[in-house]
């Protein structure tokens, strides 16, 4: 029998580590679904970054989006696909790594 | 540190997770907005009523009202109220921007209430029938309104907390 060892740095994501990009899977992991406006408003961001950003996501399948009418107008919605939150919780567990285990406030 | 190219000190990534906690506290407070005042009422109301009614369903003879009466009051009450559901979430969601979820309170709080109401309903609608005392199924409705008003001021108190 032998015990595999994991090294919580190897979850460290490049694509998620970009500072919006962090924030719009934080925001998401928490939400589960969320308005692309409402995304916006939260993270203080305009549509064209906050859609850059989401293209990247998407790229990488991290995101997926659901399109959506209200009051005749056409509404985005987005998600963390499965492989999103995995990989979202990665980059966490590396970012806790990376800070040392002795830090209560995390 | 260096990680896939990238260089972070422990300050960034202190800083990075103080910044996801942040955002997930303000997610967690629109996911905690509670229902508008009117379906509060009406969910208040439906749990209150429901076991009465399933007492009258399953009660030995009629009670009332007869059986049937008492199964049609059951079924479009239901209906009714699922209905309303449908229109209450859609509005919920398009007012807060989030998904609707099923896990904001704790498992301490709801883990009870998805146990302990549907005993409650069958217990004492099962009192009653051996009993013939409808106080069962107003002690059942009074606690089921009850614990319907004390959700409603935990999402209330959470969402106030959280935002």
């Amino acid at each position: 029998m032998s015990a595999e060892f994991h090294d919580p740095l190897k979850g460290f994501d490049t694509t998620i580590h970009a500072p919006n990009r962090l924030r719009i899977c934080a925001l998401l992991d928490a939400a589960g679904e969320a308005e692309f406006g409402l995304v916006q408003k939260q993270l203080d961001l305009s549509a064209s970054a906050l859609s850059k950003h989401v293209t990247v996501l998407m790229d990488a399948g991290y995101v997926e989006q659901r399109k959506a009418v209200r009051d005749t107008r056409q509404r985005v919605w987005l998600r963390l696909t499965r492989r999103g939150r995995d990989a979202y919780q990665g980059h966490l567990a590396a970012l806790r790594a990376i800070v040392g285990p002795s830090d209560p406030a995390l | 540190m260096e990680t896939h190219g990238v260089r972070l000190t422990p300050e960034q990534a202190r800083s990075a997770l103080a910044d996801t906690e942040h955002i997930r506290a303000s997610a967690a407070a629109l996911s905690a907005t509670p229902w508008p005042n009117w379906f509060f009422i009406t969910l208040t109301l439906y749990v209150a009523a429901l076991p009465v009614i399933y007492g009258g369903v399953m009660a030995d003879g009629d009670w009332l009202l007869p059986r049937p009466a008492w199964m049609t009051i059951m079924l479009t009450s239901t209906a009714v109220y699922l209905a309303l559901f449908a229109v209450a979430a859609k509005a919920w969601r398009n007012k807060t921007g989030v998904a609707l979820r099923l896990d904001v309170l704790p498992k301490r709080a709801t883990v009870p209430l998805m146990v302990g109401l549907p005993v409650l309903l069958v217990g004492a609608a099962f009192a009653f029938r051996v009993t013939g005392r409808p106080v069962w199924l107003i002690a059942a409705s009074l606690i089921s309104a009850a614990a319907s008003v004390g959700f409603h001021l935990a999402f209330v108190h959470l969402h106030r907390k959280t935002a």
